[in-house]
């Protein structure tokens, strides 16, 4: 039997897991990747198909994925069985936590939006006082943004705001339609910055660990992906205190087996890496590990609203459509009298408004339909949420996986920072839909549970401190020096960005130092 | 010959030779690895459904009201012609209690209200009737569900009908090139193991 001493054990294939990959296998160190789900098949494993052919004509099997609000009939098979990884929470404070355990992860299904985080977010206790800094800053960062970037393909526009960095854009400078132009005049108006979004354009059809990451990595000689293996736990060395490896089973057969290497990356999500580390019991001195779970709030289609010049099937691309992003613009130069922090609004023009919104019925719900077809504006609130100790995650022993595995216990809510800041969005939607003279047809500041976002961060956090962080910059932990975390759950606040271009920075600045330590011979 | 022996003597012998032992294949249906693709009906399309959910006067009530809320119109099915009733019957069915709750209550209020006001169940209301018990649907939407729970139900059953009818075969068949859109499409993702 082939019992091989890795270099490192990457936890994970996606975001982090990938890009840890990618980077410590280009230095040519031996890698051994294990992830808990299969290789996917887009060719095999999917097929268009119309609803009635499903076997619940699209509404999908009832009670199937209680917290998977994104899941649909047509795509339910690509998120994680609940019963078979269960997680529990109290019932009055619901977690949705949406997960992927395919090769690849989340980076197979995610919105691509592609965001640098500033020193708004970096030194964040500096500006408002709450929390605690990163014990790094922007400029620590930005070097990898400019690697991570050319990867993955990031489109925008390059627009100078101190509150979300520029990156190396492929530069979209499309035109706008006339709706937007409408729109843009009324947030410059009054003061509200706006750019296009910025997303992966990635290659082919896929911006993905699976496409951009692994192959390069594979290509090396120097990478073994052995999907299928649920890791139960990481295996210490008593003498030394150091990781050496992880005992593993394989999700087919049931067969435990065990993998050693000299040093171990946890890149297995934010709260399934946090969990290993728990079911382990390492890396948790500071009692910090578990805690100061955070991500963004959603409220999708806060205003949902009918451009009227549209009407009647006035839609040509140049009347309506595209779309974009409002960055935070609360508390950067004044501040707010219910919150701290901000948010951030992705705004489009060119949909049809759901039947739900019209207040008719029979054919003249069908009329209104056809007449708006095309004519909507909607927006969706990205709120940042406050990383607090009290919100957090434990081992819940009563309950286990399909593989005996002890489950995760959530705790989190929201606060009166958030609700706030809800209702200040709500109201600034509505404020900018008047102004241009659009009907708005509802507005909401009711945000889904957390998780929804599907933006976990925290539980496993840096900091320069090993009492209150888990962490050191390096996303190396205090504890076990062997032992590196490089997901979103090292993350110290979140922002209101899409975290994935910051997961994929870390884990490759952290990768570079992992190597450099390792050539030194220090680890 | 023992199944082993001939197994052996299978891998071992030249493709022609043991070709030549047997008769030829007809010559319309040449040997070839892509196996034919034969076509298949959804079960909708053979055959009635089962009703187990709603009771005869629960199921009346839901009848009409998916004529009235998503009629025929422009030569396209309506939610009679999409089986989509009986489609809901199936889906409440496996449904949570709460939502199995919320039907059954709301089509009980409707008949109550409709016999308190016009001595006859819902089924039976003229047109005119039946729109003054379906006020709640002509008032703005809101994200507050309606605190009555005869209004929760009907903005529900509304968008569950609409679906349930744009989702069916019965409105697939009906789109047009140029004219009236066929149902939804989408990737379906296969059990991945």
């Amino acid at each position: 039997m082939t019992n091989i001493d890795y270099d490192v054990l990457i936890i994970g294939s996606g975001a982090s897991g990938g890009m840890t990959a990618y980077t410590l296998t280009r230095k040519g160190i031996k890698c051994l990747m294990l992830d808990a789900g299969p290789p996917v098949d887009f060719t095999r494993d999917r097929e268009l198909k119309p609803a009635y052919e499903l076997p619940f004509r699209g509404f999908g099997k009832p009670g199937q994925l209680p917290h998977v609000f994104q899941a649909t009939e047509f795509n339910a098979n690509q998120w994680v069985d609940e019963k078979q990884v269960p997680y529990t929470h109290d019932p009055a404070q619901p977690y949705n936590w949406v997960r992927v355990r395919l090769v690849g992860g989340k980076t197979l299904f995610w919105s691509r939006m592609s965001f640098r985080l500033s020193d708004y977010e970096f030194k964040a206790k500096d500006h408002d006082g709450f929390g605690d800094n990163w014990p790094i800053a922007y400029a620590d960062l930005a070097p990898y943004y400019d690697q991570v970037e050319p990867i993955f393909r990031v489109a925008g526009r390059r627009e100078g705001f101190p509150q979300l960095p520029d990156g190396l854009f492929i530069e979209d400078n499309s035109p706008e339609s006339k709706a937007n132009q409408q729109f843009i005049a009324a947030t410059k108006e009054r003061g509200i910055p706006n750019t296009k979004m910025r997303r992966s354009m990635g290659r082919g059809p896929l911006a993905s660990s699976l496409n951009l990451l692994l192959p390069d990595a594979l290509a090396t000689g120097n990478l073994t992906i052995v999907p299928n293996a649920v890791v139960r736990e990481l295996t210490v060395d008593r003498a030394s205190g150091l990781v050496s490896g992880a005992n593993f089973v394989d999700r087919h057969s049931g067969r435990e087996m065990h993998a050693k290497a000299r040093v171990v990356a946890v890149g297995a999500s934010c709260l399934e890496s946090t969990r290993l580390l728990l079911n382990s019991g390492i890396a948790n001195s500071s009692g910090v590990l578990g805690h100061y779970l955070h991500d963004q709030f959603y409220i999708t289609q806060t205003v949902q609203a009918i451009v009227p010049e549209a009407r009647g099937g006035n839609t040509a691309r140049a009347l309506i459509g595209g779309g974009g992003l409002i960055p935070r613009f609360r508390n950067l130069k004044t501040k707010e009298k219910g919150f701290i922090r901000g948010y951030a609004l992705d705004w489009s023009t060119g949909g049809t408004p759901d039947a739900k919104y019209i207040p008719l019925y029979g054919e003249a719900l069908d009329k209104e339909i056809e007449n708006c077809r095309g004519a909507g504006f909607s927006a969706t609130t990205m709120g940042e949420v406050l990383p607090r100790f009290e919100n957090h995650v434990r081992i819940d022993k009563t309950v286990k996986d399909a593989w005996g595995i002890p489950a995760l216990h959530i705790q989190t809510c929201y606060t009166s920072n958030e609700f706030n800041m809800a209702k200040d969005a709500v109201s600034t939607l509505e404020e900018l839909c008047h102004a241009c003279g659009w009907e708005v047809l509802a507005a909401h500041d009711r945000m889904f549970p957390p998780g929804y976002s599907i933006h976990e961060l925290g539980t496993c956090r840096m900091g320069d401190n090993p009492k209150t962080s888990v962490l050191n910059k390096w996303n190396q932990s205090h504890d076990v020096k062997n032992l590196f975390v490089v997901d979103g759950s090292s993350f110290v606040t979140g922002g209101s960005q899409n975290p994935t271009m910051t997961i994929l920075s870390l884990s490759m600045r952290a990768s570079d130092y992992l190597a450099e330590q390792m050539r030194r011979g220090d680890l | 010959m023992k199944r082993r022996r001939f197994l052996q003597a299978v891998a071992a012998a030249p493709a022609a030779s043991l070709i030549a032992q047997h008769p030829a294949p007809p010559a319309a249906q040449p040997l070839s690895a892509e196996l034919p693709k034969l076509d298949f009906a959804v079960p909708d399309a053979a055959a009635e459904p089962i009703h187990r959910f709603f009771t005869t006067s629960q199921f009346a009530a839901l009848r009409k009201l998916g004529g009235i809320l998503m009629p025929a119109a422009n030569g396209g099915p309506g939610a009679l012609d999409a089986n989509a009733p009986e489609f809901l019957d199936f889906l409440l069915a496996e449904s949570p209690a709460d939502r199995q709750q919320l039907y059954r209550a709301g089509l009980d209020g409707l008949n109550a209200q409709a016999t308190h006001r016009f001595a006859k169940p819902f089924a039976e209301l003229a047109m005119a009737q039946a729109d003054e018990l379906l006020a709640p649907l002509r008032a703005r939407w809101t994200y507050q569900p309606p605190a009555d729970p005869a209004g929760r139900f009907l903005l529900t059953a509304k968008l569950d009908l609409r679906t349930a009818t744009l989702n069916s075969l019965e409105w697939n068949a009906s789109a047009r090139p140029g004219g009236r859109r066929g149902g939804p499409a989408g990737l379906y993702w296969r059990p991945i193991d």
